[in-house]
């Protein structure tokens, strides 16, 4: 049908993002078209690439391409995790080394001492610029261009509304207990914006608190749109706008495992939902999520592109049955319309029984 | 888990994917993968600390209500389905019903059909049948009237060629039965050999009338003028007579007995000694029936 509007949902979720190569590659290989595209945190960059490419193909072909450089970059050169490289490439300006030193080492403790060693001495000395003169700048900055991002699909981003970093970070905790939900995170159409503040939402929404400073946005600041509306991720599934926008069908992808984003929130909406069919945590939420391991990549792309065309088969095969039952019936119906032939019969055989 | 072979781009439900699949399909296998996602999780969080966090955060029951609501979501897409299904079997089962029912009056029409074609087929061989029978009394009457023709035409040819003189070397008893021999012997004997004896009979009066008429002529009398034997068996005259002729004659009626065919007997054989049933005198009229009753007797046809 030609009036179908295909909505994407790219959730966040840190390095797990590598997961959309899989969802968009499976996406372009079962024939899906994508009209417009909304993300969160990591997928509001690899949103912003897919928006800006000419195909869904291309887009494809684009994300993998960023992806495997990121999963190939030798670790002896960046001992940085690959999101912390990811978004410094993309220009996210680090809010501090030394608190990204102690995130490191905690995240080193609780991935049982993975980390090579002497990465605290390095961090020591890190500065901004040891991580902005990367191979990925360049993927990121073609990519990422500024005309073709504006001519390209609708794409929306979701950003949370900053206060101060460990303030938010503490709403989120209470929220991830139940006690408060967080406030709700803001939907932006990068496309509406202003040139110059349009890579500024967008780093916006990947800008982890802490790790990264926020972004100013029509003189507000914002930062990772993850943190909004914790419980029910309202601002990590950005599917609002798409509906907004008038997609009547959204294909919703989730970083987490069992994620609580419930599709009984939207109930007039037709969602597709691409969930993990098999753990998509590798090592743990903080190393997941900052891209420790970097060779695990490959494997969540892997593991994207299965999950979709399982969820997708399930749901076309059974569309398929319906359509096909349709059309059948349609068939019967229309063979039953024998009233000329049989009065022609009729007639046919009055005259040979008056022949007799 | 995965319980579905992949698809590729070339798997057939890539063609549908270009139109908009219904809601509740979607919900209802869609909801599937997510309830199998959320019960995943849910099996894994058996340890103490996990069952008090996800009790005290309230994640547990949340998740419980999802996996609640997606098997709702699949057993209302399962009614509606269900429901479109039997509705959809109850139009197959009507448009059956109706096809028997179109089979039924097909099947009626069929065997007058048939029974129409066979009987057009028994007319069909009747007035074939009545027509070979038709053509073959046809074809005998031809036969018959072609028959007849080539005997009277014989007749024609015979006669005309005595009246023609041929004959003429003959004396005038041998001429006539010279002529009458050669027709017995002809298509004229075949005919009468053939034919009973009243269409016989009609033709041997045409050849005894014909033979009267010719004698006549010949002899230049009455064919009631009575006259000596000696007349009628007189040799023509030297001009005429060929050297074998008397031979000729002798030849052919070398199979005659003088007691049963004393004409034939006396006008090939020429005895001195004539038979006793042999007239003395004698007329055309006597003449050529004697000949005609003693050569197309059935006895000796």
């Amino acid at each position: 049908m030609s009036d179908m509007k295909v909505g994407l949902v790219l959730s966040g979720g840190g390095a797990k993002g590598a997961y959309h190569v899989g969802v968009v590659k499976a996406l372009h290989e079962v024939g899906a078209q994508v009209d417009a595209v909304a993300g969160a945190s990591i997928g509001a960059l690899n949103g912003a690439i897919l928006a800006a490419a000419p195909s869904l193909q291309e887009g494809a072909v684009r994300l993998e391409t960023l992806w495997m450089d990121l999963a190939n970059t030798s670790p002896l050169k960046f001992n940085f995790p690959a999101y912390i490289q990811l978004l410094a490439a993309s220009g996210l300006h680090l809010a501090g080394a030394s608190v990204l030193n102690e995130i490191v080492q905690k995240a080193q403790h609780i991935a049982g001492g993975a980390m090579p060693a002497g990465i605290s001495n390095f961090l020591g000395g890190l500065n901004d610029g040891a991580l902005s003169d990367t191979p990925l700048q360049n993927h990121i900055n073609r990519y990422l261009d500024q005309d073709a991002l504006n001519s390209g699909l609708p794409l929306f981003i979701s950003v949370f509304k900053h206060n101060h970093a460990l303030r938010d970070l503490l709403r989120c905790a209470v929220a991830e207990l139940g006690i408060v939900d967080s406030a709700a995170s803001e939907f932006i159409h990068i496309q509406s914006l202003p040139l110059l503040e349009q890579k500024e939402a967008l780093l916006a929404s990947a800008a982890i608190p802490l790790l990264f400073a926020p972004k100013k946005i029509n003189d507000t600041l914002y930062s990772d749109g993850a943190q909004g509306g914790w419980q029910k991720m309202q601002g990590n599934t950005p599917i609002t706008p798409l509906l907004e926008a008038g997609c009547n069908m959204v294909i919703v992808t989730h970083l987490s495992d069992g994620s609580l984003w419930s599709r009984h929130d939207f109930p007039d909406a037709t969602i597709l939902e691409i969930r993990p069919q098999s753990n998509i945590s590798r090592e743990g939420l903080v190393p997941d999520v900052l891209g420790f391991h970097a060779e695990k990549i490959p494997s969540w792309i892997e593991q994207g592109y299965v999950d979709t065309m399982h969820c997708v088969g399930r749901v076309m095969k059974a569309s398929k049955a319906r359509v096909e039952l349709k059309a059948s019936e349609a068939a019967v119906v229309k063979s039953q319309d024998t009233a000329r032939i049989d009065q022609e019969m009729q007639i046919t055989m009055r005259r040979i029984v008056s022949l007799q | 888990m995965n319980d579905l072979a992949p698809i590729t781009r070339d798997s057939e439900i890539c063609q549908v994917l270009s139109s908009l699949p219904e809601k509740f399909i979607v919900d209802f296998a869609n909801g599937i993968d997510v309830a199998r996602d959320h019960l995943r999780v849910q099996r894994q969080r058996t340890g103490m600390g996990a069952r008090f966090y996800d009790g005290f955060t309230g994640q547990g029951a949340r998740r419980q209500a999802e996996i609640n609501a997606s098997l709702i979501d699949g057993v209302e897409g399962s009614l509606i389905w269900l429901g479109e299904l039997t509705e959809s079997l109850a139009l197959s089962n009507y448009a059956i019903v109706k096809v028997n029912e179109r089979l039924s009056v097909i099947t009626q029409n069929v065997t007058t059909l048939a029974h129409y074609s066979a009987n057009t087929r028994q007319q069909l061989q009747k007035l074939s049948t009545d027509l070979n029978k038709r053509c073959d009394q046809l074809s005998q009457q031809i036969d018959r009237i072609d028959f007849e023709q080539r005997a009277e035409r014989q007749l024609e040819q015979v006669f005309n060629k005595w009246s023609a003189g041929r004959f003429n070397t003959f004396s005038l008893a041998g001429r006539c039965y010279a002529a009458m021999e050669e027709l017995r012997w002809g298509v004229f004997g075949d005919y009468c050999r053939v034919h009973d004896n009243q269409i016989r009979q009609g033709f041997l009066g045409d050849l005894a009338n014909r033979a009267i008429s010719q004698l006549t002529n010949d002899a230049r009398i009455e064919a009631a003028e009575r006259s000596d034997m000696t007349f009628w068996l007189a040799k023509p005259t030297a001009r005429t007579q060929l050297p074998d002729a008397t031979d000729a004659l002798a030849y052919l009626g070398d199979w005659s007995n003088s007691e049963v065919q004393p004409f034939v007997f006396s006008i090939s054989q020429l005895p001195e000694q004539r038979p006793l049933k042999f007239p003395n005198r004698c007329n055309a009229n006597r003449l050529a029936p004697a000949l005609v009753s003693e050569l197309f007797s059935e006895q000796y046809l």
